[in-house]
Parts: C-alpha cells; sequence; structure tokens
C-alpha cells in the first residue's frame, strides 16, 4: 500500500507489465445500480489484487428527503409518507409513528388493535424475511429459492391486502387503532398462509441450509465481532447473530410482546451463514407469535378497533421517542411536537442505516466474490438507509 | 486515498428549470427507418410481432415498486408468458427498461446513462407513482418529479405500488403499443424523441473522474 | 457438518422434484382476472350524486392530486322562501400518476362520495390519460364491491348502530350524537341502502 493511487487513472494499469514490481490499489466502483447491491448502494471499493483493502459505501441515491417531508404532512399523511423508507416493513414503519404520537397524547388503543397490530407486525416481518430468504441465495447463484419465497410472500400477500388493500404499502395504522376492523374469516385464512408457510420452511431448509455450495461461500465469511456490533449500532438479526442478544420485543416490550413469549434467535458465529440462520429461524419464531395473536383476537371480547379522535390530531408540545423491533432492526422516531397539526421534526433511525456502517469494518480484508456474500447478508434495504 | 465521486449525480441535482429538448443519441436508426418505411406491410407485421413477445427487459429496481416487479417476474405472476424476459445481462442486451421505483436527482444521470446504452428499439415502461412523476415525495428537494423528466416513457402504469397484474397490464398496453407502431414513423416521424432538463454535458461525463476534488465524496 | 459429500445438495434437489409435481400456481392474468378483496386500493371512484364540492379530500390528501372546479348556483326561491346557493360540481379529477393510494380522500369524504375499487387495469401511453375526469371515475363506481362483513368480535359499523337508533324512538340525547351528517365516512358493512342521514344532503345535487 505505499503507492496509492492518487489522482489519476494512469495507475490503474496494473498487472498489465507496468515494469516495476510495485503494485498499485486500484478503486473499483460498485453500483449505484448493480444486481449484488439489491438497490441503488454505491460502495467504492479500493482493491490490492482481488483483495480488498477498504471499503467506504457511498450513500444517498435513494435519499427521498422523507423527515423533512413529514414536517409538511399531519400525522395521518406521515403514516402514509412512512412506511415507504423501508418498502419490506411498511408495518411496522407506520407503527412506530403512530405510537410515538399515541404516546404523545397519551392515549390508550384498545386491546383488539394492540392485538392485530402484533399480528399484523409478525405478519410483515415474515414477509420482510422471506424476501431476503429468497433474495440472498439469488445473490449467491442459487436461483431457485427465490420462487418458492415468493411463492409464499403471495400467500401473506393477500392476507395483508384483504384486511388493508394494500400488497406492500398497508397503510393500515391510524393514530389510535387501526383503520378498520377485520373481515369476517381473516382470522382463518391468517392461519392458513401461516401453515402455509410453515409446511415451505422445510423446503428451505434443505434447500439452502444443508446446500454445501452455500455453506462453502457463507460460513467464516464477514465474520461481524459482537463488539463491532455494539460499536456501531447494528442492530436486528445482523446483530443477533453476533451474539448480540437484543430484542426490543423482549427487552423493552411494546404491543402486546409483553404477554407474549418472543423467542429470540440468536447465533454467535457472526459470519453470513450465522445471519441467514437466523433470519430462517426468525421466520419460525414469528409464525408462531403470528399464530398466537391470531388465537387471542379470537378470544378478546368484542370491542372497537380504534379511538374515535378529533378530525384534526394535535400531538401536545414534547418530545418523544419511540423505538420498535422491525424485521432489519432498531427503528426509532424521535417526535418533536411544538402543538401543531404536524411534527417540528420527526427524526428518523433506520436500521440499516447503521447496520451498513458496518461494511467498512467487514470488507477490508475480503475478496471481491466475498463481498457480494456480506452485501447481501446484511439484509438491508436501501430506503431505509437513505430515507 | 481518494474515491471518485461518481459523475454528475453527487455534486449538483438535475436543474428545476426547463432545459431546451436534448436530441437523443439514435445512431443508424434514421437509416433503419428509411428502411422499414420500404418493407411491405406483412414483413413489418412480422417484425413487430417478433419485437413485441420478446422483450428482454432490464429492470431499474429503485424503490418499493422494485418488489412488485420481482412479484410479477415470479411463478405467480410470471410475465415471462407475456414474452418478457427479465434475463438480460445488463442494459445493452435490453430492450425494455422497467423504471420501478424512486428516481432521485442523484440517481437520474445514471437512469439516463443506462438508457442510453440500450439498443434501439428499446422501450420503457415507468412503474409506479414514484416514476411517473415523483408521486409520494412530489415536494421532496431532491426526487425527479418523474423519470419522463430524463427518458422517453413508452407507458406509465399508476399504482404506489402498482399490483402485479397492473405491471402485466402495463406490459399488454405496451404490445398493442409495438404492434401498432413502424419504426421508420418512431424515428423519422418524432425526430428525436422529446427529453426534458438534464443538461447534456451532466450525462457525458465520464463515470470516473480523473482528478478526484477532495478526499471525502460528497455524499449530498 | 455432513457425512455424506453432496448430501445437501442432493436434498435440494429431492425438494426441486417434489416442485415439479406440484400444480403450478401460475395465475392466467390477461384471461383469467384475478380475484381480489373488496378493500384492495386499485382505482378511486367518484359518486358526483353525493359530492356536495366540499373540498375536504383535495385539502387533504397528501399529493394534492385531487383537482375539483365548482361554481355556486342560485336556485329560485320556493314560494314564500328564500333562494338558496349550492355548490355545483364542475370538474372532478383525479392525477393517478400523482396519487399515492393512501385513501385518506375517502376516509374524509363526509358524504360517501368516493369508494376504492380493486380495478386496476388503466396504465397509459400517455401520462395525462392517467387524470380520471369526473365521468370516467364515475365510470368506476360500478366495479366498487360490497364491503366485507366484519369479524364477529368487531363493533357494528357507526352506520349500523345509527341507523338502529334511528328506528327506536329517539332518546334526548341521540339527537345531539347525530347530526346530519356523520362525521366521518367508514365504508363498512352494507349500509349503503339505509342511511337515512346521508341523504338531505346528497339530494339537491343535480
Amino acid at each position: 500500500m505505499e503507492k496509492t493511487a492518487v489522482g489519476s487513472l494512469s495507475q490503474l494499469t496494473v498487472g498489465v507489465g507496468a515494469g516495476d514490481m510495485a503494485t498499485a490499489d486500484m478503486v473499483l466502483n460498485i453500483g449505484p445500480q448493480h444486481p449484488a447491491t439489491h438497490g441503488v448502494l454505491r460502495i467504492a471499493l479500493t482493491l490490492d489484487g482481488e483483495r480488498i483493502v477498504r471499503a467506504q459505501p457511498i450513500i444517498g441515491y435513494m435519499h427521498r428527503g422523507a423527515e423533512k417531508l413529514f414536517e409538511a404532512r399531519d400525522y395521518r399523511q406521515i403514516l402514509v409518507l412512512a412506511n415507504r423508507h423501508d418498502w419490506l416493513s411498511a408495518f411496522s414503519n407506520e407503527l412506530g409513528v403512530a405510537m410515538a404520537v399515541e404516546r404523545m397524547l397519551g392515549l390508550e388503543v384498545p386491546a383488539r388493535a394492540i392485538w392485530a397490530r402484533t399480528l399484523l407486525a409478525e405478519l410483515n416481518r415474515v414477509l420482510n424475511h422471506l424476501m431476503f430468504l429468497g433474495a440472498y441465495p439469488l445473490e449467491m447463484g442459487a436461483i431457485t429459492p427465490i420462487f418458492y419465497a415468493f411463492t409464499e410472500r403471495e400467500v401473506l400477500q393477500a392476507v395483508m391486502e384483504e384486511i388493508s388493500g394494500g400488497r406492500v404499502h398497508y397503510m393500515f395504522n391510524r393514530i389510535g387503532g387501526l383503520k378498520e376492523d377485520l373481515p369476517a374469516g381473516w382470522l382463518d385464512r391468517v392461519d392458513d398462509a401461516i401453515a402455509a408457510v410453515r409446511r415451505r420452511l422445510p423446503d428451505f431448509d434443505r434447500l439452502i441450509r444443508g446446500n454445501e455450495i452455500f455453506q462453502a461461500r457463507t460460513r467464516g465469511v464477514g465474520v461481524l465481532a459482537a463488539e463491532t456490533v455494539l460499536a456501531y449500532g447494528a442492530s436486528g438479526p445482523v446483530a443477533r447473530a453476533s451474539g448480540v442478544d437484543f430484542d426490543l420485543r423482549r427487552d423493552e416490550p411494546y404491543l402486546a410482546y409483553a404477554e407474549l413469549d418472543v423467542p429470540v434467535v440468536t447465533r454467535s458465529d457472526g459470519d453470513c451463514y450465522a445471519r441467514f440462520e437466523v433470519l430462517l429461524d426468525q421466520v419460525a419464531a414469528s409464525l408462531g407469535l403470528a399464530g398466537t395473536c391470531a388465537q387471542r383476537l379470537r378470544d378478546l371480547p368484542p370491542g372497537p378497533i380504534n379511538v374515535r379522535l378529533p378530525k384534526i390530531v394535535k400531538a401536545p408540545e414534547g418530545e418523544t421517542y419511540t423505538w420498535t423491533e422491525n424485521p432489519l432492526g432498531i427503528n426509532g422516531y424521535y417526535l418533536v411536537s411544538r402543538g401543531e397539526r404536524t411534527p417540528w421534526r420527526l427524526k428518523l433511525r433506520t436500521a440499516s442505516f447503521s447496520n451498513i456502517q458496518v461494511l467498512g469494518e467487514l470488507l477490508p480484508g475480503c475478496l471481491v466474490p466475498d463481498m457480494v456474500a456480506i452485501l447481501g447478508s446484511m439484509f438491508f434495504v436501501v430506503g431505509d438507509i437513505d430515507k | 486515498m481518494n474515491i471518485p465521486p461518481l459523475a454528475a449525480g453527487s455534486a449538483e441535482p438535475a436543474p428545476a428549470h426547463p432545459l431546451p429538448f436534448l436530441p437523443l443519441p439514435t445512431a443508424g436508426a434514421q437509416g433503419v427507418g428509411a428502411l422499414t418505411r420500404a418493407v411491405p406491410a406483412p414483413i413489418k407485421f412480422v417484425l413487430n410481432w417478433g419485437r413485441r413477445y420478446s422483450l428482454w427487459v432490464f429492470n431499474f429496481g429503485l424503490a418499493c415498486c422494485a418488489i412488485e416487479f420481482i412479484a410479477t417476474s415470479m411463478s405467480r405472476h410470471d410475465f415471462i408468458r407475456l414474452g418478457v424476459i427479465p434475463f438480460a445481462p445488463g442494459p445493452r442486451q435490453a430492450d425494455l427498461m422497467v423504471v420501478s421505483g424512486t428516481v432521485t436527482d442523484k440517481m437520474a444521470p445514471a437512469v439516463r446513462r443506462l438508457y442510453e446504452q440500450m439498443p434501439e428499439p428499446k422501450y420503457v415502461i415507468s412503474f409506479g407513482a414514484c416514476s411517473n412523476c415523483g408521486g409520494p415525495y412530489w415536494d421532496s428537494y431532491c426526487v425527479t418529479k418523474g423519470v419522463d423528466q430524463i427518458v422517453p416513457v413508452d407507458v406509465y402504469v399508476p399504482g404506489c405500488p402498482p399490483r402485479p397484474e397492473a405491471l402485466l397490464h402495463g406490459i399488454l398496453t405496451l404490445q398493442q403499443k409495438i404492434a401498432r407502431e413502424s419504426l421508420g414513423d418512431r424515428y423519422a416521424a418524432a425526430g428525436p424523441r422529446p427529453i426534458r432538463s438534464v443538461p447534456a454535458a451532466a450525462l457525458q461525463r465520464p463515470l470516473l473522474r480523473a482528478d478526484p476534488v477532495g478526499e471525502e465524496p460528497d455524499d449530498g | 457438518m455432513t457425512k455424506v459429500p453432496g448430501k445437501g445438495l442432493v436434498e435440494g434437489l429431492g425438494v426441486t422434484l417434489k416442485a415439479l409435481t406440484r400444480r403450478s400456481v401460475t395465475q392466467q392474468y390477461p384471461d383469467v382476472e384475478p380475484e381480489l378483496p373488496p378493500r384492495s386500493r386499485g382505482v378511486i371512484a367518484l359518486l358526483e350524486e353525493n359530492c356536495t364540492v366540499c373540498m375536504l379530500c383535495a385539502r387533504e390528501c397528501p399529493d394534492w392530486c385531487i383537482y375539483i372546479d365548482s361554481h355556486k348556483e342560485t336556485l329560485p326561491a320556493p314560494e314564500g322562501g328564500r333562494a338558496r346557493v349550492r355548490n355545483v360540481l364542475d370538474r372532478f379529477a383525479i392525477d393517478f400518476s400523482l396519487c399515492m393510494y393512501c385513501g385518506i380522500c375517502i376516509e374524509v369524504c363526509p358524504f360517501d362520495a368516493l369508494f376504492w375499487t380493486p380495478e386496476f387495469a388503466y396504465a397509459e401511453g400517455d401520462i395525462g390519460d392517467l387524470t380520471h375526469e369526473r365521468d370516467r371515475l364515475r365510470e368506476w363506481m360500478w366495479t366498487v364491491p360490497e364491503p366485507p362483513a366484519l369479524d364477529p368480535g368487531a363493533e357494528p359499523a357507526k352506520e349500523v348502530t345509527a341507523a338502529q337508533k334511528a328506528q327506536q324512538p329517539p332518546p334526548v340525547q341521540q339527537a345531539r350524537q347525530a347530526p346530519a351528517r356523520p362525521a366521518r365516512p367508514s365504508r363498512s358493512a352494507g349500509v349503503a341502502a339505509d342511511r337515512p342521514e346521508v341523504d338531505p344532503p346528497a339530494g339537491d345535487s343535480s
């Protein structure tokens, strides 16, 4: 690394008989549109041969200024926008906003709404994880799993659409509860969908978990130490794969999680395989939680699913921070209100933004092909990084 | 070490003020156009028919809509039934670009650049509200209000995100359009296809700049 | 971990083989229309007879994608009465290229003039055609499905409760609780037929 590629592209004539034995580093630009970055993440890699010397994620290609737009929307309109930054966990995103405003208002959400929210959040988690369970092997060259994953996603999306009307962006939370009550027989359909996904899970096990090629590409690759996780504030499955046993659903329960026995899936290896395993096992855990929620919803006495509020909801002056365990990690909203119908500031703390910072530590020393494996295993959504 | 910023995008957002129409480089297309006009109708029909049912698609997956695009390509909706082939290795092998998701000002040059790499005749489907005209981010300071400001769009699919069937319908609409069209008219009569804004220089700058300006790239 | 080398691969192939014997999940969309749930947010339909040009939808829309023009019309005074002014809808258009399908307009409409319908097939070659004018929005009304029945645990819809109360002799308090128009619309539980409160404002449109 004595001679760095400062300033001129002529340094890039590496390995084509440059004369002297000195090697130059090469800057390789991955993205912003690159299949391996599933999205528009750009990474500038500095390479020494095939080994990555330095990696810098360059973000902002999906920056849509959501935080600024929040300031010009009332709370119902914010829900619409809030579910779009992490498009794979739309329900959990809007949940955070609704909970923040409810806390400011000191609003008691009806029990039916709490359980329905928990159920929908867990179904959303399964949807999110199925996406990555399909996409990650795809990046590693295994095309088949994504077809299975999407078949099951369609089943769940049909259930979500039936209740909320949307397949991706549900817009089903409202301040004080949910928009509408459940359609008749919906809970049975949820059970069917859960059973269908559960039937499919062993296929994923056999198809990917036991696959030697997949293991060879992921085991021991991109090992993330627990200290790094803590230093960078990584969270979610990425952190839990490194042995950081932290899950807001258990450690600081919100919604109905306090009454549920939340199984927290952890691994200690911290490599790509561990991260993938956490995701896979978490699907099974979430399906279990969703099933419990559906049963509880059946047993609940009849009641409202939302609180009737005045047309214009104004959060009282003050501030609050709500965090939820989103599928990809901790998602937080810092809401500052000056008592108007729009927030004064709504700061967004997204999981992927913190998770992706680890790449700068993780990638150096790896080979370029390993980069694809590591990148895929970080389970990020570009909109979640850039907001 | 210096990481050169990607040309254009990171440094300057696409200007909001309208610029004169920018001619699209359609190298050799005029010649093809003249020939195709002389071609008898049956052959034209066959050519259009072939083009219509082998649309190699290049997915410009940007945001939420990309998920629904992927869902459309999967077994349940399976647009290969309609002759849309999602295996284009890159834009140079593609006939159809589906822009699905929010085009930000930072990303816009890359969209345009990849569009220009596609061989003629090429089609663009704008999938979802964001790429139609900004959608939910219509008042954002950093979102391009519609991909049609940088590339010509053939079919707009409404939705936020549109359901997979809506994309299938958009594809059918495009196929009808292709069946009716004559390449000669496409290139000759219309002249350069109209596009708004984005200065030409911003799009033709090299990806890697020879002289990196700063230590850290401007992340905007 | 695996004892026999290649065991994992073979198992994976077994999964593929199993999938080969299963029925295909592909839906033949252009030939077979998909069955969509009634709540599905496909396109917004306008029942313009119910619209009183209150502009709530246009103002609440996060995208400002609803365009409403109207003018005032003076109705000749009935005998002994005073001349009345009413709003006449000139234009009602929704720009579906901009619409983010959140449904806020439908939620805020106090007169049940807007409805979701699951129709989705309206992709256009020209972005201008995505702005549906009132006649096109009215056409969508024919595709509006009946809202789904609610879960047994659900509270009955507000309209149902109001209608049941209306059938009973009205207690004193009820006159205050049920104003001439419902405060918030909720298009639930087939109540389109019995909506005594909604009709008076709707009756005066053309």
